[in-house]
């Protein structure tokens, strides 16, 4: 389970969140909506302890993330915003050393990388070095990492931009599996036809705070739309911008 | 879990190897390191070769205008070291443009002013701005001068007075340094200079990729979300780094020796007398300067604002370092005194001096130093590891 309680964080001034709460439970995927600059990024590094709140706390799996950083980042899984690969290491090498990193070694180091390599398809680029690789293949790899530990938790930053349709179909099912086996799953995403088609629960977050949350459903029955797109404007840039898109439109 | 049994973990073993891989496979900082490690060897031999062409040049053409008037002075020149040849007349200009390092100009009255004790004068012309001109002046200077204080000598004898009379006292110069010292003053100061910054320009690019590399790339957010120490990520970059900067010192070291095999030091007096033992011990004193230079560029490198910004703060400051060796060594200040060889850097530059000359260092001294050295470089770690959770590292401000 992931709780975010009560978090507030500014940068020079500028409030960025604002009193945020929401949970997520395991065996449940989350999309986490917002425009652009409305704090998406600024929350999943705070759950994953990259940055500190200034007031209020994480918690990943019942542990406060300040208190326990090493703990919680044994049960997470990260693709953040961009793939963090590092391009003169081979496929192999590079998952080897995450795996290591987590403090997998001998059989289970060996069973682990055997197993993300099946489960994303990473045979062909195995033993090639990352530089050069398409943006799908860096994202797969870079899903690869983040899974190779198993984590309990998994956070995703905008996982599918740059996908082709293979790929992005590839991590769906991935994804799905993973809710199965009662991983609690939180991305980001701007492509509302795939928060519909994973999401348990949709967080819609504007101006550094929770807006509104619920399944793709009830918010689009709290906000009177047919579609959570329109939700998600309706609720994210307020009633004014509602009624402009929906005059663009008509 | 303690200090030792992170160092020894699996994860920080992995950590290591990862950074050495990311290091050893950057091609352009292997091609900087080689460059820099084999260029500027080649170019000290060729430049040191043309000194001693220079100075060893065994013939210079001498022109003799008027030698008839002085056949005396003409005697005087001859034998190894010049190709003279007698001409009646000429203008020294032309004959120094065509083919001359020197030209003497006797005039008509020399050979009567002579006999008259006038003292007639000679004109020596030579061109200052030629390779050979400043030699030139010189030997036959020194040749001229020897035949000047015979002839003064007879004449003083011829009129009963004693030579000795019109000189006072005689200073006579006795150079009492041995090769193995003329060595220290020229190979013991350009060495360990040369040395150490190969360190710094072999370390310059790994360094840089490796913190403000990553930190572009993002590539440093992944590596932080692992369960891994701050210090243990510094200490594996540093030593990724100190690996190539110290393999580059290593590399130019080896290069410097077989390259005075080359160089006919002997005909300027000076001897290479470090031995494999001296070599060795030099291989283990750069050691520890080469952590405390990796571990301060990573930390310059780090608070960049960028990869290009962080290039254009080290290539301005790794040139301090050296240029402190310069002036610490041209100024009065006794080196040799404890504090100083405690001092890294300096102590390094004092020991490496020695040991090129093939002397003993004083070895509490130098364990000292070194562990004075690696202090420092622990401390950098300390700093390094809390730089890595500063906010702004992951361009959040």
């Amino acid at each position: 389970m992931i709780r975010v309680n009560s978090v507030s964080k500014q940068f020079s001034g500028t409030p960025v969140l604002k009193n945020l709460n929401f949970s997520i439970a395991d065996g449940q995927i989350t999309a986490l909506l917002g425009a652009n600059g409305a704090g998406k990024t600024t929350c999943l590094r705070i759950i994953t302890g990259l940055l500190k709140a200034d007031s209020g706390h994480a918690y990943v799996g019942g542990l406060e993330v300040s208190k326990y950083p090493k703990e919680i980042r044994r049960q997470l899984g990260v693709v953040g915003d961009r793939e963090g690969l590092y391009e003169r290491l081979t496929v192999a090498e590079y998952l080897s050393f995450f795996a290591s990193a987590q403090g997998l070694a001998g059989d289970k180091l060996e069973f682990a990388l055997q197993s993300v390599r099946e489960e994303l398809e990473l045979s062909s680029l195995w033993n090639r070095r990352t530089k050069g690789f398409s943006q799908g293949e860096r994202m797969k790899v870079s899903l690869a990492r983040a899974l190779v530990h198993r984590p309990s938790h998994l956070i995703l930053d905008e996982p599918t931009r740059g996908l082709d349709v293979l790929a992005a179909r590839l991590l769906r099912r991935t994804l799905l599996n993973l809710r199965s086996e009662g991983t609690a799953i939180l991305f980001s995403s701007h492509i509302m036809a795939e928060v519909v088609e994973l999401s348990d629960t949709v967080l819609i977050m504007a101006n550094g705070t929770i807006v509104d949350s619920g399944t793709p459903g009830e918010l689009n029955t709290r906000s009177g739309s047919n579609s959570l797109e329109d939700s998600f404007v309706k609720l994210a840039y307020g009633q004014r911008a509602g009624k402009r898109q929906q005059g663009e439109v008509a | 879990m303690s200090i030792v049994d992170n160092v020894l973990s699996q994860q920080f073993q992995a950590l290591v190897l990862k950074e050495l891989l990311e290091v050893w496979r950057d091609r352009r900082a292997l091609m900087i390191a080689l460059g820099f490690t084999l260029l500027f060897p080649a170019i000290m031999i060729g430049s040191g070769a043309l000194s001693f062409k220079v100075v060893s040049e065994t013939n210079l053409n001498i022109a003799i205008v008027g030698s008839d008037y002085a056949p005396l002075l003409e005697n005087q020149l001859h034998g190894t070291g010049f190709r003279i040849d007698l001409l009646r007349e000429g203008i020294p200009r032309e004959l120094l443009e065509d083919k001359y390092d020197a030209v003497l100009q006797i005039g008509k009255e020399f050979e009567t002013d002579y006999r008259n004790l006038l003292s007639p004068k000679v004109y020596l012309y030579v061109d200052g701005s030629s390779k050979s001109g400043g030699r030139g002046i010189q030997l036959i200077q020194e040749r001229l001068g020897t035949l000047q204080k015979t002839i003064m000598q007879q004449r003083l004898s011829a009129r009963g007075i004693a030579p000795q009379v019109l000189t006072p006292w005689q200073l006579q110069i006795r150079d009492v340094s041995t090769p193995s010292s003329r060595g220290l003053a020229i190979l013991g100061i350009m060495v360990p200079v040369l040395l150490i910054m190969a360190l710094m320009v072999c370390s310059a690019a790994p360094s840089i990729d490796t913190s403000a590399g990553e930190r572009e790339r993002m590539s440093i957010e992944t590596l932080l979300q692992q369960p891994l120490n701050g210090w243990q990520i510094i200490v594996a970059k540093v030593l990724a780094v100190t690996s190539i900067g110290w393999f580059g010192s290593l590399l130019s070291l080896a290069v410097l020796t077989l390259s005075f095999t080359l160089l006919p030091l002997a005909e300027i007096g000076v001897q290479f007398s470090a031995g494999i033992a001296e070599l060795v011990a030099m291989s283990f004193l750069l050691l520890p300067l080469a952590l405390l230079v990796a571990v301060l560029q990573i930390l310059l490198a780090l608070r960049s604002q960028s990869f290009k910004d962080a290039q254009i703060q080290l290539s301005i400051l790794q040139g301090l370092p050296v240029a402190l060796l310069m002036i610490v060594n041209l100024s009065d200040i006794k080196l040799d005194s404890p504090a100083w060889q405690l001092t890294p850097l300096i102590g390094q530059q004092q020991w490496l001096s020695l040991l090129m000359a093939g002397e003993a260092i004083p070895v509490p001294l130098a364990l000292a130093g070194s562990l004075v050295t690696l202090s420092l470089v622990g401390l950098c770690i300390l700093v390094g590891a809390r730089a890595l959770s500063r906010e702004s590292l992951l361009g959040a401000t």
